[in-house]
């Protein structure tokens, strides 16, 4: 090893290589199939707690790069010095139990593939109907890792899924229905979902919403269907308990580990090892990866950490959850992040509410995680009449306070759900899952109509 | 991959000859070769400085109309690749409506939009840089940066087709954010602010001052009542609202396949009288800016919205085919591994000006919104969280606003816009002032 690398207090190589292909319906044509195959390797350095990092697209030549890495944080640390407090100390990771794709994607014959998403859209298409387009994509990615403190392991993941998004119209009124399912799997992804009964849903999502009203906007009790709270409770806990933010004092849950936040029905864990989307065997510091039980009976007990951030702030979790697209730098992110199930249903909180508005479906949301404001939207919903479900709605936004809303949590049900996603933070996308059973919020902002 | 264009260059010829032998009607190559440098500030130091490296290839493969694709950054695996995107294309059948890529042109140089200086800035001149920012955050009393980053980049690129287009652009980029945030426990409030440039005339210390103000100014608040009123939207916040709810109605992709509300509405008014839209290719020193768009057809300038009356929509070569009119130019690429899709060059948003805030005798100023990307991208309604916003009363900026919903429809919004702001802002390949609006629903 060459003497600059020496003087660094922690090194890592990752070497990426990544294939992938996507297919793209649109309309019933195949308007595109593409095919990507991308190598590359990052390394990184620290320096008395600067980091230096450098990536590149070649997995041939990682001495060198390590080498620009830490003199990038020698310069940084000379720059704008700052006392590092190290990395935690965890024990070797073990690979075990990864999932298996049982369908190797690349062993399916194209034509079966665009025969299942022709058939999706056909399905997507019911009466109203005007647009349709289908996606797909398969890809395997093998990570190699190893570092100053001994860890090397290689792994391969493949993930496979599908997207189907229908939009009807009537008289200039547009609406849209999508239904999504990706997986850690193979081509089986299809034997799980019954991927030509969601497009339908799909078309009739879109065809009930134009006959759907805007709901009058203030605050009322809201009941969240599974894909729904899922969102809910990855914006308003899950980014918050992202330990670079609390580090930053960008997180309104900083200092409350240990603190009642949330109903005591409420408990919330975020659990890599889980077989689902947002899964990894170890995370981009090389640490395997366990569940983190994040709120447990309305109580905060962790941060979601990096070694980094575990060091800092020590007591308040375990590391395990730094992530990166690609070879961008690992940064805290979520996984497989869900609301444990209650013992509460449906019909019991329809009954509870009596009046209100119950959302289902999500088209996203966004947090501030320093001021605990976040702001997230359903697909469509219903108004609830006297425990009736009435008026149908779209274009329905919550926001909210995390502090204030968790506590209005009134009932959680038993009927838990996992839906996956793509989660954005710091101009890096990963894949993840979001999950919860039923739950019903006393009070929450929803925007609407005058 | 080199990281010299002109190996990149040769590398694309040599795909292009590997696809036309595979049997490929006609063949693009994109290539593409960069450096870029990132300065994470974490509080108020820096946490880690980044250097990387990126280049490759994407090929693109037309039989009979119907195109394949294949992408790599990895010169071994450069011929299957090649030959992966012509069979891609045989899985299709002829596509009718193809009527070729675009054939050799003339291109108008754009200046301001490559800086060596920029490309090539060392990591100390980058760190120096992203301190100013902290500095700039640090002359404000009662704030403090939480986070941020800087960043500077430059690039080469190369189209090249089987029509005999061959187009070499370079370009410089540099940007910084800084997050800050002010208040106690009882009352937190947080502000970024950001600027993004092709040039070295960016100023850092104002980026990291202005953050800090605003996250002072917004600390606690009050509650507003629900219903409509008057609001002025601030360049980040027009800007973030137009992107998710207006743009992919211009497209003339969605336009054709069933998914724009503008659909038949060309020649129609859809805006205020008085309003402006413009897409500009050409717009010195433009972030979208140069010499062509990302399949090598000229850059130019197009009117969108004349005087509220829709002129046209947003073409690429394959959807202005199709429509029998010329491409606007308005291919655009995020980078080699995917294939252009039809997007916005530098659009400016323009309206006669006046002093929106000093006018306004009650209403509401919105600083940013929180949620725009979860708006309904056809029918253009949203509801996003408004941040960073203000009471306005008799002329002046009063109390901070706690928490509110914003909810409207952007065709209707674009109806209802009557003033605009002479604080004009270029913010990435969206440049507009304050915008104000009557009619917008607000809840508290």
């Amino acid at each position: 090893m060459h003497l600059a690398v020496l003087q660094a207090d922690f090194h890592d190589i990752r070497v990426l290589r990544s294939t992938g292909r996507s297919i793209f319906i649109d309309n019933g044509q195949i308007e595109q199939i593409s095919n990507n195959f991308t190598h590359g390797t990052s390394c990184r350095a620290l320096v008395n707690g600067s980091w230096g990092f450098v990536s590149s697209d070649d997995s041939r030549d990682s001495i060198h790069l390590l080498e620009q890495a830490v003199n990038l944080a020698s310069q940084t640390h000379a720059k704008s010095p700052r006392k590092g407090k190290g990395l935690a100390e965890v024990p070797q990771p073990r690979l075990h139990n990864i999932p298996a794709a049982h369908k190797k994607p690349g062993n399916v014959p194209i034509e079966e593939k665009v025969e299942m998403l022709l058939e999706m859209h056909q399905r997507a298409k019911v009466a109203d109907v005007t647009s349709t387009s289908v996606l797909y994509s398969e890809s395997e990615l093998v990570v190699e890792y190893r570092n100053s403190e001994g860890v090397e392991a290689e792994y391969s993941l493949t993930r496979t899924g599908f997207a189907v998004t229908a939009v009807s119209s009537q008289n200039g009124n547009f609406q849209m229905g999508r239904r999504s399912k990706f997986d850690v799997c193979g081509f089986e992804l299809f034997d799980r979902y019954d991927a030509p009964a969601l497009a339908e849903e799909a078309g009739n999502t879109a065809v009930g919403l134009l006959s759907a009203r805007v709901p009058k906007g203030g605050r009322m009790p809201v009941i969240l269907d599974q894909e729904l709270a899922g969102v809910f409770i990855h914006e308003a806990v899950g980014h918050a308990v992202e330990a670079d933010h609390v580090v930053e004092g960008n997180s309104i849950l900083a200092g409350k580990v240990g603190s009642r936040i949330a109903a005591p029905c409420i408990t919330v864990v975020d659990d890599p090892s889980m077989h689902r989307y947002g899964y990894y065997p170890m995370d981009d510091d090389g640490v395997e990866s366990v569940a983190t039980t994040v709120i447990d009976d309305g109580v905060l007990r962790s941060y979601l950490h990096s070694k980094e951030t575990a060091a800092i702030l020590p007591g308040t979790g375990r590391p395990g959850h730094a992530r990166s697209q690609g070879l961008s730098r690992p940064i805290i992110r979520m996984s497989n992040t869900y609301i444990g199930n209650g013992d509460s249903g449906l019909d019991e909180m329809l009954a509870e509410m009596k009046d209100g508005i119950y959302l289902q479906g999500s088209r996203g949301g966004q947090v501030n995680p320093g001021e605990g404001v976040f702001q997230f939207n359903a697909e469509r919903g219903y108004m609830v009449e006297n425990g009736e479900l009435t008026t149908p709605l779209r274009d329905v936004s919550l926001s909210g306070h995390t502090l204030d809303i968790l506590q209005n949590v009134q009932l959680v049900a038993g009927d838990m759900k996992m839906n996956s996603g793509t989660c954005g933070k710091g101009g890096q996308a990963v894949p993840v899952c979001d999950g919860s059973p039923h739950i019903l919020v006393s009070k929450a902002l929803v925007g609407g109509s005058g | 991959m080199s990281n010299d264009i002109n190996e990149i260059a040769g590398l694309a010829e040599r795909a292009l000859r590997i696809a036309q032998q595979a049997g490929a009607d006609e063949v693009e190559v994109f290539g593409l070769t960069g450096r870029g440098v990132h300065i994470d500030i974490q509080m108020d130091t820096i946490d880690l400085a980044r250097e990387g490296y990126t280049q490759g290839m994407g090929i693109k493969a037309v039989v009979n109309g119907a195109v394949g694709f294949s992408s790599t950054n990895d010169p071994l695996r450069l011929d299957d690749a090649t030959r992966n995107a012509v069979r891609s294309a045989r899985v299709r059948e002829n596509d009718p409506d193809w009527k070729g890529l675009p054939a050799v042109s003339e291109y108008t140089t754009v200046a301001g939009i490559y800086d060596p200086r920029i490309a090539d800035m060392d990591i100390d001149t980058c760190i120096d840089l992203a301190l100013r920012m902290v500095d700039g955050a640090a002359s404000v009393n009662d704030a403090v940066p939480t986070g941020g980053r800087f960043s500077c980049s430059g690039s080469s690129y190369l189209i090249l087709n089987s029509s005999g287009v061959e187009m070499v652009e370079h370009t410089s980029r540099m940007d910084g954010i800084l997050d800050c945030r002010s208040g106690d426990d009882n009352a937190v409030s947080t502000a970024y602010e950001f600027d993004i440039s092709r040039n070295l005339d960016i100023d850092f210390y104002t980026i990291g001052r202005e953050a800090a103000r605003q996250a002072v100014a917004s600390v606690g608040g009050v509650k507003v009542d629900s219903g409509e009123t008057d609001i002025l939207l601030r360049p980040a916040a027009i800007a973030d609202l137009l992107e998710s709810t207006l743009l992919p109605s211009l497209s003339a992709e969605n336009v054709q396949k069933g998914r724009s509300a503008l659909a038949g509405k060309l020649g129609s008014r859809i805006g205020a009288e008085g309003l402006i839209i413009t897409d500009d290719g050409l717009l010195e020193g433009g972030i979208g800016s140069a010499r062509s768009d990302d399949e090598g057809t000229p850059s130019r300038t197009n009117r969108i919205i004349e005087d509220g009356v829709l002129d046209t929509y947003l073409y690429d070569t394959y959807t202005a085919g199709k429509d029998g009119v010329d491409s606007t130019a308005s291919a655009v690429r995020n980078n080699y591994t995917q294939t252009t899709t039809i997007g916005v060059r530098n659009l400016m948003i323009q309206y006669p000006a006046s002093d929106v805030v000093g006018d306004m005798r009650r209403g509401v100023l919105v600083g940013s919104v929180i949620g725009a990307h979860t708006a309904n991208p056809i029918s253009g309604d949203f509801s996003v969280e408004a941040r960073n916003s203000f009471v306005v009363e008799d002329g002046a900026i009063k109390n901070p606003v706690r928490s509110m919903m914003v909810s409207g429809n952007v065709f209707q919004l674009l109806h209802n816009i009557t003033g605009a702001g002479h604080d004009v802002r270029r913010l990435g390949t969206i440049i507009a002032p304050t915008v104000r609006v009557s009619g917008l629903t607000v809840a508290g």
